[in-house]
């Protein structure tokens, strides 16, 4: 079983390792807000998938931080989509490059 | 027959779409679309969760990040317009993006941290309750203070545009 384990934790790891590499791409290659928006999210899913293999010390504290965790990113998400659609309003573009050039 | 034995294969499976559906998350055109895709990689990554054992946070992944945070995106880009003019990069994304595949792939190599997993048998609920209002009270209490003050500074600045 515990070959098992380490094959499924294995898996995991790699997964979120190129989960990684997309969202680093998608939040380089686009200047539209939204896309940057999604890619962090992804990014979040590639970390916690990462934290909970690293963290086998203690399964009870590590659900207790996942929750938190999990809380947290929630919280966050709804402020960005504020701000995205307080801007989007203000200057009628999603472009993240239109706040140095405008100062919107 | 063991049914634990089909567990690498499903994680494959599942480890293979979510990198699909990562992709889907960045390229698609739409952006309700992706956004969309955002909610599957949220269900394919509590499912991953839920396969390494930890069904506690695969639960709350699922009921409260991908019903409430992805569904406000969802609903919110809905309203906005999936599709908008967009500035693309594709050199400079993909050279960030290959830089930090290779360096999370070198770390997971030379840390062989997934050769000593082994599944948690069984975290009842009060024992993460219990470790997390007996050691952690403060932080909980930040943590409560933070989201309402997180919900009314959304709703300010939604209003105030």
């Amino acid at each position: 079983m515990a070959i098992i384990d380490s094959a499924v934790a294995g898996i995991a790891l790699v997964t979120s390792a190129v989960m990684m590499g997309i969202a680093a791409y998608g939040m380089t290659y686009s200047r539209n807000f939204i896309r940057q928006l999604l890619s962090i999210e992804v990014l979040f899913n590639a970390v916690l998938l990462f934290i909970i293999v690293l963290s086998t010390l203690s399964p009870a504290l590590l659900t207790g931080f996942g929750v938190v965790l999990i809380s947290i990113v929630s919280g966050e998400v709804i402020v960005v989509v504020a701000i995205i659609a307080a801007f989007y309003r203000v200057g009628r573009t999603l472009d993240s490059s239109s706040i140095e050039e405008e100062g919107v | 027959m063991n049914p634990g034995q089909y567990l690498p294969l499903m994680a494959s499976i599942t480890g293979i779409l979510m990198i699909f559906v990562s992709y889907l998350v960045v390229r698609s055109k739409d952006l309700v679309y992706a956004s969309t895709s955002l909610a599957a990689l949220g269900i394919l990554n509590a499912l991953m969760i839920g396969l390494l054992g930890y069904y506690i946070i695969a639960i709350f992944l699922t009921i409260v990040y991908v019903g409430a945070a992805v569904m406000f995106i969802i609903i919110t880009v809905s309203m906005l317009g999936g599709r908008s003019k967009e500035i693309k990069d594709e050199y400079k994304g993909l050279f960030t993006g290959a830089s930090v595949v290779t360096v999370a792939l070198l770390i997971v190599s030379s840390l062989g941290a997934y050769l000593g997993y082994t599944r948690p048998s069984s975290i009842p609920a009060s024992n993460v309750a219990d470790s997390l209002l007996t050691g952690y009270t403060p932080v909980i209490a930040l943590i409560f203070v933070a989201l309402a003050a997180t919900l009314i500074e959304a709703i300010a600045i939604a209003r105030r545009g």
